[in-house]
């Protein structure tokens, strides 16, 4: 039940997006997901799914970890919600509850983000 | 008894005759030793998991039955070293008093009688008591806790992904304070660099007793082939001690005192790496300034350390740097400011600059694995049970704090919890205060436990679901970031000999039933074949399968993060001396020490300690490891034993706030006259665990305390009276 929704999700993409992009470009992402206030699990699911396969070391796009910013700077980057140096929505490639969770995972390990270490995993 | 009598008595079952309802051997394939097709012999590469430390192996086997337990030389961790446990590890896969079957209770909890069940009949048994919990209470009224294994990962996400925000893992009772202070200090925990290190200050870290790991044998290097100097606090003349240049006997809970007027001298002097705090450092002038109330003599009061020996050990230490550490060690919080006290640790290591150097504290490498990336769940709704965000807001989340958790749901607040899932854990045996633990099991509705043996804690649960033993199993690809990182591959030895299951195989088949199958949609071979794909080499799969570990040659390497453009993983991008992130979260930005508790006359602090025969409270159990020390008792210096008419050998009460246990006295002057010291892992309740069940367990006379700012469980706060009886 869950996976077929989730994969219904996937294909009602497209659709939805024309509708949500309109919203997205009237308001802020960051104003309106409160920053962290995603799902962090999701957003690494999503983070991994769809920007790992350029950004990573070798590919076109170069290595991306949440370390590569601050939290301050995912925020901002998100707001602008711009990617390929700014010639392109994010929305392209996420819906919006997508990146505020893809958001969420960047901002919580960010490179100054508190992360206390644990013994084992 | 040796191995081979071992082995023998294992195959007729005499072994362990006396214990409860003793099952035969028989797998549920057929007969457990692989009579049939199983080649005269093979060695096999795989990983033990006889503690943490997660050393290579390889089995001999023949005709499919587990030989021998040899060290791998391949891994530079383990050192071509399998030390006694890791022997033993072939009697956990032969112990008599394994849990051969899943079990359902029928007698009252902790009365041992139990059902022997299908594996169909206990999941079921097991899904429908969770659900019922969770229509009564909701996901959040579910308790899961763990201990780190390669596995554990498995059954945290079923605990998620059914919607309960209450994992508690073990760190609060472990490494919580050195990881959250090294945390905030540097960005992450370095391994120390033991091996080449010219100066090594340890306090109460007895790593060449307590705990055999690379640390221990690079110690051994490092205090006899190259003389490097080992200073040792410890209230007990251990064995490290013994082979120390320097041992103070120090007053417990005082160290911080120690470290801190060290750092008052160092500065005082100018002893300290000016450029590196200048290029790396955030907060030096408020820490000189803060530390200059911390004199020598005034620690000498504290510590009841000489000043003139403070003095030395810190100039000492200041010229020897940065091949000069003060070792964090492997050890639990003992104070409830031992984080305090493990901050002044790091901040005095970063002054004198053994940061990222040969012979110093060296950021932990990685070695990067691959992924499976699988269906992420939603967030639980409700905040955890116990309130980390309010009472231990820089605390890791996931982890949980222990005993401030376990008062919550003893109060039922901030709401119920009614059933508790634990997996590869002893709560009951492991942690402070044990008449609480229980009174919470008691008031559980629910009590599922995974292990492969009859814990304390799988004596009181209601299910028993019996997990395949790491030598049976084919467990994730682990890596092990440190100075020399490495990739290990723990797979199946011998077909498992019993009705047995790994952990990935339980959750899904709870999962299933709990309709969260989606969730746990792969196997672990699928797993496995991710995670390989990205090591450097062609069919890595295959090289682990043969090797069972993966090193790269170019470790270890120094000064990675020494460019002036590097940005720690800190709030202020430097090393924190001073912390805004402490500050912010309404602690001192720097260490302040507060005295302990005095202690009152006629009573004893409780210090306690581990053996490296033993893991925490566990392999008590197992002949060849229990023979070296079948049973602890109470160190008592002659001095007050006099006073209180006790010779070694007899039996003594111990009593605290909390509890009461008897044990044999060991009078010795191997410890300070204010204090008594028993091992952890004895005074077992489960009658499964009979070898163990001799001397006292501690866990029933700690009392509740923890650490104010990482939580961990504070050992040595308990006052004991003691007496003959």
């Amino acid at each position: 039940m869950v996976r077929k929704t989730f994969h219904k999700l996937r294909e009602l993409l497209p659709a939805a997006l024309l509708v949500l992009i309109a919203s997205f470009l009237l308001i802020p992402l960051a104003a309106r997901s409160a920053g962290q206030k995603g799902n962090e699990a999701k957003g690494k699911f999503y983070f991994k799914q769809t920007c790992k396969p350029c950004h990573v070391k070798g590919e076109k796009g170069g290595e991306v970890t949440p370390l590569v910013k601050t939290q301050a700077q995912w925020e901002s980057y998100f707001a602008k919600g711009k990617h390929m140096k700014g010639t392109e929505p994010l929305t392209k490639y996420m819906t919006p509850e997508q990146l505020t969770d893809a958001l969420t995972f960047l901002y919580n390990h960010a490179v100054d983000s508190p992360q206390p270490e644990t013994c084992g995993k | 008894m040796n191995r081979r009598g071992f082995l023998k008595l294992a195959a007729t079952g005499a072994v362990g005759a006396s214990i409860v309802e003793l099952e035969s051997c028989k797998s549920p394939q057929g007969n457990a030793a692989g009579k049939n097709a199983a080649p005269d012999r093979v060695e096999i590469a795989s990983t033990c998991d006889m503690c943490l430390n997660k050393c290579s192996l390889i089995a001999v086997v023949e005709k499919g039955v587990v030989k021998k337990l040899n060290p791998n030389p391949l891994n530079p961790k383990s050192r071509g070293m399998l030390c006694a446990r890791g022997n033993a590890g072939i009697q956990q896969l032969h112990d008599p008093a394994r849990i051969k079957r899943p079990m359902i209770r029928t007698g009252e909890r902790g009365e041992g009688r139990w059902k022997s069940v299908s594996w169909d009949e206990a999941l079921d048994y097991t899904a429908q008591k969770l659900a019922a919990v969770k229509d009564k209470y909701g996901p959040e009224g579910t308790l899961w806790s763990s201990s780190e294994g390669f596995q554990e990962e498995f059954f945290r996400n079923l605990s998620q992904a059914f919607g309960s925000p209450n994992t508690v893992r073990h760190p609060t009772l472990c490494l919580a304070s050195v990881n959250l202070a090294y945390s905030l200090t540097y960005g992450t925990v370095p391994g120390f660099d033991v091996q080449n290190a010219r100066y090594i200050i340890m306090s109460g870290a007895n790593r060449l007793e307590s705990f055999i790991t690379p640390d221990t044998m690079a110690l051994v290097d490092a205090t006899t082939a190259r003389k490097a100097k080992l200073v040792y606090l410890d209230p007990r003349f251990t064995k490290t001690a013994s082979k120390a240049d320097e041992w103070f006997p120090i007053r417990p809970g005082t160290d911080a005192a120690f470290i801190l007027a060290m750092l008052n001298v160092i500065i005082s002097e100018n002893r300290y790496n000016k450029d590196f705090v200048s290029t790396y450092c955030y907060g030096f002038e408020q820490l000189a300034e803060h530390v200059k109330q911390y004199s020598p003599d005034w620690a000498a009061e504290e510590t009841q350390i000489p000043a003139k020996d403070i003095q030395h050990i810190a100039r000492e230490f200041a010229d020897a740097a940065p091949r000069a550490i003060y070792y964090a060690g492997r050890r639990s919080s003992w104070s409830t400011d031992d984080f305090a006290m493990r901050r002044a640790q790091a901040i005095l290591n970063a002054i004198v600059g053994s940061w990222d150097r040969l012979g110093g504290m060296v950021p932990a490498a990685k070695i990067e694995l691959g992924e499976l990336l699988y269906l992420p769940w939603d967030d639980p709704k409700a905040s955890r049970v116990d309130e980390l965000d309010k009472n231990f807001p820089l605390a890791a989340k996931n982890d949980g704090v222990y005993l401030k958790l376990r008062e919550n749901v003893l109060a039922g607040k901030p709401y119920p919890i009614k059933a508790w899932m634990v997996y590869k854990q002893d709560p009951v045996n492991g942690i402070p205060e044990q008449e609480k633990t229980l009174q919470m099991l008691r008031q559980m509705d629910f009590v599922a436990v995974i292990d492969v043996q009859m814990s304390d804690t799988a004596w009181y649960a209601d299910v028993i679901l019996p997990e395949s033993t790491y030598l049976e199993r084919l467990d994730p690809i682990e890596m092990q970031a440190g100075i020399r990182p490495v990739v290990l591959l723990r797979q199946p030895v011998v077909k498992p000999l019993h009705d047995t299951k790994p952990c990935l195989e339980i959750v899904q088949g709870l999962a299933k039933r709990l309709g969260l199958s989606d969730y746990f949609d792969y196997t672990m071979e699928k797993w496995v074949a991710e995670q390989a794909k990205t090591l450097p080499m062609e069919l890595p799969l295959e090289y682990l399968k043969k090797h069972g570990v993966y090193s790269p040659p170019e470790f270890p390497k120094y000064g990675m993060t020494l460019t002036h453009d590097h940005r720690f993983i800190t709030k202020s991008g430097k090393i924190d001396l001073y912390s805004e992130r402490l500050k912010d979260a309404g602690y001192d930005p720097l260490p302040v020490y507060h005295a302990p508790s005095k202690i009152p006359d006629g009573q004893f602090r409780v210090v306690l300690g581990r053996h490296a025969f033993y893991t925490h409270a566990n392999n008590t159990n197992y002949p060849w490891l229990n023979s070296f020390s079948p049973e602890n008792t109470l160190w008592l210096h002659p001095k007050p034993a006099h006073t209180l008419g006790i010779s070694s050998g007899d039996t003594v009460e111990v009593a605290s706030s909390v509890g009461v246990i008897k044990l044999k006295a060991t009078v010795t002057p191997k410890i300070r006259p204010d204090c008594v010291f028993l091992q952890h892992g004895f005074g077992k309740r489960s009658s499964w665990q009979r070898l163990a069940t001799s001397g006292g367990s501690d866990a029933e006379i700690l009392e509740t305390a923890w650490d104010k700012v990482s939580g961990g469980a504070a050992m040595h706060e308990t006052m004991v009276k003691v007496r003959r009886v």
